[in-house]
């Protein structure tokens, strides 16, 4: 031992080559063994839950900062880092995310793309809502604008799926889960988009409500053109359902009795109410202008065109507005044609000829009342009546040849009378028109088919 | 420190061998070396410098070089330490079989 001791004495000189080893291998060694010691602390971090996480290390020292989820995380983390192999000292700069509250989460859309602000609770959560956001939207940029924070309510990502789903139904608008309180605004995409995204947010989760919900839905439009040189009827828009769109489009076909209907209609949800019966009326007004349009925009009516002469525009305005259910509104925006050029007698009896081939005065079954449906038709024929307007006319009821003959004579007489009548309501003077009823003595088809009864039941014009 | 070892082993080695290589060469050096006084004060700087780096009082890439040269002084020393013994153990065997004469220590005076 003495030995050693005196020995030691004499090893002072290998100091000199030691400390220049000891330089190659400081200088050889410092950046490989950061790298490494780096690696190892990503490796021994992979399993915890963090954001913002950085290592930077110093030669054996390793400076640690991260956002953690929860004290507890923020722990195991640290624990991860101290205990790799080669760490000397762990410089702590871990936080917890901050806690949001209250905890506010919205998604943003307008016409190119998604926002989606605010607050979520985990990575994990923030991907599968982005995810879901992706796929819900089919297409449309998503935009994630959220940032980490906790305190996210129970069930925080069931509720936000749901919302998402319901973003999907916007056109524009913006969606708030503000703690478990829901707000919407904005325009369904839609229509019936409003309706299905109330029986979206049924489905929220316990203790989630809905604080507002301003989503205007598009205007529910129908539209009908006239148009008297096409021969058309166009119907467009929506209709409520299959039953409402057949009806409709029988009541267009019995009204407009000169022209092709045009069907381009869909069946949608979101009707308002007393839809079916308010377009059925206005069609028989449109029925009675010469070239019209008429629009139903949620619960406004607005008819516009030419009416054949004034007292017809006249009628048309103060009956357009009558009688509308509760909420509806009606504008009309009525002209008057030019009146056409005077005619004689003959070509006046040949128009009414014309008129009276293309389609015929309907009346209530068994009765004298004119139906609703034949004003547009009775409206040709004042018009055609006020073109000759010396001559007088004659007017013939005829019926079918089934029930009794002298009922069917009386009957013939009422009709022949209504019909003057309402001629005389559209503003024709009195003493030009004659009536008579003819009851089922003169045919002009067989009584045998129920299209040849349909043929003898008819109103006859004769210019005198 | 199984981890430091493991990654510096190469230049553990070499300071090892440099240790065993001036061991080696000590035992039979002639000359006094260091003055005790001068031993007193490097041993007494040593105790304070490892003290330091025990402490963790250096940060950062110094503090790790710090650590590397003790480790490296460590095994410098050990190598000193085993050649010192080993040589003595070879010239002790010789001197038994009679062919180098036994050299006086110069550490004692001869009577």
């Amino acid at each position: 031992m003495r030995g050693l001791f005196r020995w030691s004495r004499k090893w002072w000189p290998g100091l000199i080559p030691l400390a220049v080893l000891w330089g190659l291998a400081a200088w050889s060694n410092t950046v490989p063994l950061e790298r490494s010691l780096a690696e190892a602390t990503s490796a021994a971090l992979k399993n915890d839950v963090l954001d913002k996480t950085r290592i930077e290390v110093a030669g054996r020292d390793v400076t640690f900062s991260a956002d953690a989820f929860s004290e507890e995380g923020r722990r195991s983390a640290l624990t991860s880092v101290e205990g790799v192999p080669g760490v000397r000292l762990v410089n702590d700069r871990t936080r917890l995310v901050p806690e949001a509250k209250p905890y506010v989460w919205t998604a943003t859309r307008d016409v190119v793309r998604v926002t989606l602000s605010g607050s979520t609770p985990l990575p994990a959560i923030k991907a599968r809502l982005q995810e879901a956001a992706k796929a819900a939207l089919g297409g449309v940029e998503v935009v994630d604008q959220t940032a980490f924070a906790r305190g996210a309510p129970a069930r925080f990502d069931a509720a936000v799926l749901l919302l998402i789903d319901q973003v999907a139904r916007l056109k524009e608008g913006k969606v708030t889960l503000s703690d478990k309180a829901v707000t919407l605004s904005g325009m369904a995409r839609e229509l019936g988009g409003r309706e299905a995204i109330w029986a979206g947010l049924r489905n929220l989760p316990e203790g989630y409500t809905v604080a507002a919900n301003d989503i205007a839905a598009p205007p529910y439009v129908f539209q009908a053109n006239k148009d008297p040189v096409g021969g058309t009827l166009t119907l467009s828009g929506y209709v409520p359902d299959n039953k409402v769109h057949a009806e409709l489009v029988a009541a267009a076909q019995r009204k407009f009795f000169g022209e092709t209907v045009t069907d381009t209609l869909k069946a949608s949800i979101g009707a308002p109410k007393g839809f079916a019966e308010v377009v059925t009326r206005a069609l028989g007004a449109l029925s009675r202008l010469s070239t019209g349009a008429l629009t139903v925009a949620d619960r406004e009516v607005t008819l516009s065109g030419d009416a054949l002469f004034d007292g017809a525009a006249n009628q048309i305005r103060q009956s357009l507005g009558k009688n509308l259910p509760e909420g509806w509104k009606a504008k009309a925006e009525i002209s008057v044609k030019p009146a056409a050029s005077q005619v004689d007698a003959s070509v006046c009896q040949r128009l009414f000829s014309d008129v009276l081939g293309q389609g015929r005065i309907r009346f209530e079954s068994g009765q004298a009342t004119i139906s609703a449906d034949s004003a547009g038709l009775l409206d040709r024929l004042a018009e055609i009546a006020l073109r000759c307007p010396t001559a007088a006319i004659e007017i013939v009821g005829h019926t079918d040849g089934d029930g009794d003959a002298a009922a069917n004579q009386a009957l013939s007489e009422a009709r022949a009378k209504a019909v003057a009548d309402y001629l005389v309501r559209a503003g024709l003077p009195a003493d030009r028109f004659k009536t008579s009823g003819q009851g089922s003595s003169v045919p002009i088809a067989e009584n045998d088919t129920e299209e040849g009864k349909a043929k003898n039941r008819r109103i006859d014009f004769l210019v005198r | 420190m199984a981890a430091f070892v493991s990654f510096h082993w190469g230049w553990l080695l070499g300071a090892l061998l440099l240790g065993l290589a001036m061991g080696w060469i000590s035992v039979v050096q002639h000359g006094e070396g260091l003055s005790k006084k001068a031993a007193r004060v490097i041993a007494g700087l040593l105790v304070a410098v490892i003290g330091v780096a025990v402490g963790r009082v250096v940060p950062g890439r110094p503090g790790y070089w710090l650590d590397l040269g003790l480790v490296m002084l460590a095994a410098y020393l050990v190598g000193c330490a085993v050649g010192a013994a080993l040589r003595d153990r070879l010239v002790a065997r010789q001197m038994a079989a009679g062919r180098i004469p036994p050299r006086p220590d110069p550490a004692e005076p001869t009577p």
